[in-house]
């Protein structure tokens, strides 16, 4: 059979323009600026439209009250509206919020001063009860994010605009908590004369107001008026949709539907690269996922503190980093990398042990050909992490059965009996902005949702106490390397690699302001300075 | 009379099965691993948050109570209150069924005026030479055995690429922007459209196919009638009720929620909303989901009956009890 020569023709022209579409360039964002994946073009005229896509929704069983918001989807929604005292920078330097300074006139009292002009989308001015008041109800409900804002001894006004709080020891991370949401101020007068509920509606001094929510479909946001920071925010509307399947989301960012879109494919970067048009930045964030042993499994596998360590040595986190998460995370102790003062993981002990310290740990515990469930669920790439754990484990003879649940199965596992009946699992930390914040919850009476796997202990107790209570300093760089010490011994809870958010957007009609390193979770906390080339 | 007893004893069956349906799926529901607290609260919620929310759905009840206090209000209409948005479970459904609905429409659209005519053609040129009847038996094959999420994956593929005025996701109401609606509904469709149409095609191919053989055929080619009015006057009626039988079938599958549809194209319609519901183990939406699904089949299934009573009245004899 002949093939007509307009077909060849018509091959020909298809293969040469598909190896002409090689990629324009490397659609990675790069800032000049230290501590940016990418800032704003000031010169850009505001208004106009930003359509963001994001895998969930907030998780609205607890309703719309930040201070009962505890996970990184919900407060990045929330930061639309709400704001905080102080806030983070780049660098995780504490920077002025709604307080534009404060004093620190002992190692246990702050002294803030308010900002003038800051108002409510009500149009009502915040004042220091406001201050006060969202102080009060934290401490007296039960958010987790009263743990994080530390021994908050008594808060109080100084005058309208000065706001004092003293705490009952020293605690180093306590501005740091206090630029999360959860410490958020809220209008403490309409909450208190009913005329709002905090839980179905929110009412903030943020740069925008909520328009309208469907869960699990869509927000609009839209800009308000009276903000106090001048010129702000840039985009008049800011529509949301929520689009649980990457590969939609992938599409809505190629064909111009959608401005900016989080995506959770470490191969993203790859995917999209030669895109015209598009850019994928990986924000490194301080969050990361760690491996659960339980100790009160079935049959006594990893009561002996040996057999855990054992398993902590076998972990080659460079290989779950390059090999799971396509090398966008970083390995990391207890302290998360990437904060200032953060532990080196390869000084921990584990790191310094070789695998055939790991066998002969398991040796002496009688644990040789020890073999256990790991429970993971399906999200990626938590698979993949799992898998690399499995083969990790493998060199020392033990054998992970790997056990994919939904996030529900998963959770009820995990979370649902006490004591737990699980063997192992995967999940992931947030990381907050300070280095000492999230070794907390290694202390299961201060985090209550470990109570069921893991036995306190009195040594790693102390560390994480005095972490959290010694000031900056080279003296406080010695206690988080003994936090991350004490962790990789007790084991229970194993840290092993950050985990990246990947941020994609349209780079020929958005130039948006990202951080190059996140404690919060926060993608959109410069969404007031983004600005829209083509709306 | 017998006509009446026949849709009696249909209705009853229909409520039995409702009800033995009701009783499954609350159970299923209520022994996945996993509770609500556990998956919407996380890992930091209390024991009080926990008790709390259990107390405030009702959850720290046994699960007869809880199911005789659903069931009893679920009679009366009220399905009771997603766990997640607080807002009464028919109001949700009510929000999501629009997207569904109109998925559903188009897709019977298609299979109407695609689905039918193809089959009718691949049937009547079935013993020609041309290579048109083998082309559609293929493209009838291809579109059944396709599953939905490889052709929806291509799709969105292609179409993020090549946007053409379509977009992938974006949903708007058609209320709100009549235009955008059609937009990012028509990629969702045209991929439905696909099985839906292939299905009805083969279905009616085979009906046609089973007619032309009968003796009234041959009569009539002897009578000189031509193909066209053959096709028209004698096949098409005699051809239909299976087509009907597949089209409400296929209709009722639809409107249950294309979930797969649903997702890949991120539209916020019922399928989407009961399998998040699922996750979630939001119980009350997952309960009164699979209930409307089953509703919506038992509906169907008895307007197929009727529908097929009329248009052969042999069936009609068999629902009243002649013996054939």
């Amino acid at each position: 059979m002949r093939i007509p020569r307009i077909l060849c023709a018509v091959a020909a022209t298809a293969v040469l323009s598909s190896c002409s579409a090689a990629p324009v360039s490397d659609n990675a964002p790069t800032s000049e600026v230290p501590g940016y994946l990418a800032v704003a073009d000031e010169a850009v005229t505001s208004g106009g439209t930003l359509d963001l896509q994001m895998t969930v929704d907030n998780g609205a069983a607890t309703g719309l009250d930040p201070q009962l918001a505890d996970v990184a989807t919900s407060w990045q929604l929330m930061s639309l509206v709400y704001e905080t005292l102080v806030t983070v920078g780049p660098d995780f330097s504490i920077e002025p919020g709604l307080a534009e300074s404060w004093d620190n006139p002992s190692p246990t009292e702050y002294v803030f001063h308010l900002r003038k002009g800051v108002t409510f989308s009500n149009g009502r001015a915040m004042t220091a009860d406001d201050v006060v008041g969202s102080f009060e109800r934290l401490l007296a409900g039960q958010g987790v994010w009263k743990t994080q804002i530390g021994p908050v001894e008594k808060v109080s006004k100084v005058d309208d605009r000065t706001v004092s709080v003293t705490l009952s020891s020293p605690y180093q991370p306590f501005l740091a908590s206090l630029a999360n949401v959860p410490a958020a101020v809220l209008p403490i007068k309409e909450i208190e004369d009913g005329s709002v509920d905090i839980t179905r509606e929110m009412l903030g001094t943020g740069p925008f107001v909520v328009k309208s929510h469907r869960q699990d479909v869509s927000w609009q946001f839209t800009r308000r008026d009276g903000y106090w920071a001048q010129g702000k925010p840039s985009a008049d509307t800011v529509n949301i949709a929520i689009a649980g399947q990457e590969q939609a989301r992938m599409a809505a960012l190629q064909n111009g539907s959608a401005d900016l879109v989080m995506l959770g494919n470490v191969d993203a970067p790859e995917l999209l690269n030669g895109v015209r048009g598009t850019a994928v930045g990986t924000q490194a964030t301080t969050d990361f996922y760690y491996l659960m042993l339980n100790s009160n499994a079935p049959g006594g596998k990893f009561d002996d503190p040996r057999v855990r360590q054992a398993i902590n040595i076998a972990m080659d986190r460079r290989a779950i980093a390059d090999s799971a998460l396509g090398g966008l995370g970083k390995p990391t102790g207890v302290t998360p990398a990437g904060l200032p003062g953060s532990c080196d993981p390869a000084q921990v002990p584990s790191a310094k042990a070789g695998l055939d310290r790991a066998r002969q740990l398991l040796r002496e515990a009688g644990a040789e050909n020890l073999t256990f469930e790991l429970a993971a669920y399906s999200t990626a790439p938590a698979p993949a992490v799992a898998q690399v754990i499995q083969q990790n484990l493998q060199r020392i003879g033990i054998t992970v059965n790997i056990e994919q649940l939904d996030e529900g199965s998963w959770s009820g596992k995990v979370y649902g009996e006490v004591p737990a009946t699980f063997d192992a699992a995967l999940s992931w930390f947030a990381g907050y902005a300070d280095a000492a914040m999230v070794g907390k919850w290694w202390n299961p009476e201060q985090a209550g949702f470990n109570v069921g796997f893991m036995e306190p202990n009195a040594e790693l107790n102390t560390a994480i106490d005095k972490a959290i209570a010694t000031p900056a300093g080279p003296e406080r760089d010695t206690a988080l390397q003994q936090l991350c010490d004490a962790v990789d011994t007790d084991a229970q809870m194993i840290p092993l690699v950050t985990r990246p958010a990947l941020i994609g957007y349209r780079s020929d009609a958005l130039s948006p302001t990202l951080y190059a390193t996140e404690g919060y979770g926060n993608v959109l906390r410069g969404i007031a300075d983004f600005r829209l080339l083509t709306k | 009379m017998r006509l009446f007893t026949w849709w009696l004893r249909r209705a009853l069956s229909a409520v039995v099965t409702l009800f033995l349906v009701s009783i499954l799926i609350f159970a299923a529901s209520r022994l996945m691993p996993g509770g609500f607290a556990e998956v919407v609260l996380g890992p930091f919620a209390t024991p009080e948050q926990k008790a709390e929310v259990a107390a405030k759905y009702g959850l720290d009840e046994s699960i007869v109570v809880q199911y005789w206090l659903w069931l009893t209000t679920a009679l009366t209409g009220d399905f009771g209150i997603s766990m997640i948005s607080g807002e009464p479970v028919t109001t949700e459904f009510g929000l999501r069924l629009p997207v569904t609905a109109q998925l559903t429409l188009f897709g019977v659209v298609a299979a109407i005026l695609i689905g039918v005519p193809l089959g009718v053609l691949t049937a009547v040129r079935a013993g020609g030479r041309r290579g048109g009847a083998a082309l559609g038996r293929l493209a009838s094959g291809l579109g059944v055995s396709v599953p939905e999420f490889v052709l929806g994956s291509i799709v969105v593929f292609l179409f993020s690429r090549y946007a053409l005025g379509l977009t992938v996701g974006g949903y708007v109401p058609f209320g709100e922007d009549p235009g955008g609606n059609l937009r990012s509904m028509l990629l969702p469709a045209a991929v439905l459209s696909v099985f839906v149409v292939a299905v009805t095609a083969r279905t009616t191919r085979d009906a046609v196919l089973n007619v032309l053989v009968e003796p009234y055929i041959t009569a009539a080619i002897a009578r000189g009638e031509s193909p066209g009015s053959i096709v028209v006057r004698h096949v098409l009626r005699n051809a239909s009720i299976p087509v009907v039988t597949v089209l409400t079938t296929v209709t009722a599958y639809l409107l249950g929620g294309a979930v797969i549809i649903e997702y890949l194209f991120n539209l916020p319609g019922v399928g989407t909303y009961i399998v998040q519901a699922v996750g979630r183990r939001d119980y009350a939406v997952v309960q009164a989901g699979v209930l409307l699904a089953a509703v919506v089949f038992i509906v169907m299934n008895m307007l197929t009956d009727a529908a097929a009573g009329v248009l052969d009245p042999r069936f009609g004899s068999a629902a009243k009890g002649r013996k054939r």
